[in-house]
């Protein structure tokens, strides 16, 4: 029996869908078999972060209203075949799926699957609610900007009402920074008060996989890969330390932490 | 209930005395019967007020206190005997007193009076109203709001909004280990912080814990160490002791 997690965030453009596509293509990585469900009815993205658009034959819709199975609207990925897709309607909006089709549609999914991650849409209406009614599990995405963590923080107050774990945190687009500037990752982990489950640093090669169709974890040489890998392996069981946020420190630097100076 | 067995003692006699006029340094106080029906007062009330008019006559204009004892008096009951007392033109009804008060005002008064402990943390968009004061131990995030009639005392890091006295108190308090909020108010008044931008750096207002208050007659809130509290929370209390005296 499988585990339903739903990916959220409250605010739009934060990563939700990247983190699902992500997440999803690391745990297939370790060969458990998921299945990724996009509830962002009318304006579907995470077939197209997947590469996946042209195979789309029957959508999330199409199940809920009984033209088609459950198991005939999934998408087999091209690169796993542990590894599928339920892809949302383009055509019609939010409240073309209710709550208790959602759950029944999940529960359908579940005994197939290791893991189902559900893409959830921004905002906290009919299509949050969908998109959380059938998950076991949350992970609330947030970028390290005070309105991303307001809106966070909105979510987490509205899971903490659900029938669930407390949800888990992923922060995601870390820079480095100076103090002052921005929030750094411990300011939002003290202000949520939840658990971290990973962080994934700012890295262009996430656009660039975007752009191919092709999730960044594929890419084993990024360090966004490198924090998806980890909370992948998070959510199996693992204790994976989290990595540093400045990697890349020139040879003099390094020379002088070693002797003790100021980096 | 207690009962009050003088009072009783007295009720046993014959159907008289059941209204007592009497004078204290206070002024008038007319004291009713509580063990007897409340028709049998109201006609003797009557009685005696049309009797005793020419006593109060045409005089300046008394206030006199209402004294029921041990009976519970309903709003309109209340209505008849000031009306009643009325009748003598230089009678002013005061107040109303009575040993008794119904459940309902019972549980409202220890709401007002009493200190609710909450264990969460209030995050955006989220309202904590208590009745009374309230002791939260946990965060108030930025975007959410505690609100009380009494204080509000935070066990954690206020970034939200924190509203003290909403139904006019102005001797309230709010008070915070970590004090970083967005907005304060007591009673009316009201406090903005600085904006993110404004401020120097970011973090707490204050290095320790402190309370904010309504200082002087221009309901301007001010801060002041959490450790002062009880000079002013002694000094607001004498200030109401005066005022009840008076």
């Amino acid at each position: 029996m499988g585990e339903a997690i739903v990916i959220t965030s409250g605010k739009g453009g934060v990563g939700k869908t990247t983190t699902s596509a992500n997440i999803g293509t690391a745990l297939a990585l370790q060969g458990k078999h998921i299945c990724l469900v996009d509830t962002d009815i009318g304006l579907r993205n995470l077939d197209v972060v997947m590469g996946l658009e042209n195979r789309i034959i029957y959508d999330l819709v199409d199940a809920a209203e009984g033209r088609c199975r459950v198991q005939q609207a999934l998408i087999k990925d091209k690169r796993f075949d542990c590894l599928h897709l339920l892809p949302a309607a383009q055509t019609s909006d939010k409240s073309a799926v209710s709550t208790e089709q959602m759950k029944q549609m999940i529960e359908e999914l579940k005994p197939d699957y290791d893991y189902i991650i559900i893409d959830c849409p921004a905002g906290i209406e009919q299509g949050y609610k969908n998109a959380v009614s059938g998950a076991d599990q949350a992970i609330v995405v947030t970028t390290p900007d005070t309105s991303a963590v307001r809106d966070a923080d909105r979510i987490v107050g509205l899971l903490e009402q659900e029938e669930m774990a407390p949800p888990k945190l992923v922060v995601n687009r870390v820079r480095r920074i100076n103090e002052g500037d921005m929030l750094d990752v411990d300011d939002v982990v003290s202000t949520l008060a939840i658990d971290l489950l990973g962080m994934i640093v700012d890295d262009e090669e996430v656009l660039k996989a975007a752009h191919k169709g092709e999730p960044i974890v594929m890419n084993p040489n990024s360090r966004a890969s490198l924090g998806y890998r980890n909370i992948a392996r998070r959510i199996l069981g693992e204790s994976v330390p989290l990595m540093a946020i400045d990697q890349k420190k020139s040879f003099f630097s390094k020379v002088k932490s070693m002797l003790g100076l100021k980096a | 209930m207690a009962q009050a067995p003088e009072v009783k003692q007295m009720s046993t006699g014959p159907a008289k005395n059941l209204v007592t006029i009497k004078g204290t340094k206070e002024g008038l106080t007319v004291i009713l019967d509580d063990q007897c029906s409340f028709d049998d007062l109201t006609k003797e009330l009557k009685e005696k007020i049309s009797n005793d008019k020419q006593v109060f006559g045409d005089g300046p204009e008394v206030e006199v206190k209402v004294d029921a004892g041990y009976r519970y008096l309903l709003n309109h009951q209340k209505e008849k005997i000031k009306h009643l007392l009325e009748e003598a033109e230089s009678i002013l009804v005061g107040e109303f007193h009575s040993e008794v008060i119904s459940k309902e005002e019972a549980r409202r008064e220890r709401e007002e009076t009493g200190l609710t402990a909450v264990t969460r943390i209030i995050r955006s968009g989220q309202i904590l109203r208590i009745r009374g004061d309230v002791l939260l131990l946990g965060d108030v995030n930025p975007g959410g709001i505690v609100e009380a009639t009494g204080n509000v005392y935070i066990l954690g890091t206020l970034k939200g909004i924190a509203r003290a006295g909403v139904e006019g108190r102005e001797t309230s308090v709010v008070c915070a280990s970590v004090m970083a909020p967005h907005q304060i108010s007591i009673s009316d008044a009201i406090f903005y912080a600085p904006s993110r931008y404004e401020k120097k750096e970011s973090g707490p207002l204050f290095g320790e814990p402190v309370y904010a208050y309504i200082a002087n007659q221009d309901l301007e809130i001010s801060f002041e160490k959490t450790r002062l509290l009880n000079q002013f929370q002694s000094a607001a209390a004498a200030k109401q002791g005066e005022t009840l005296s008076t």
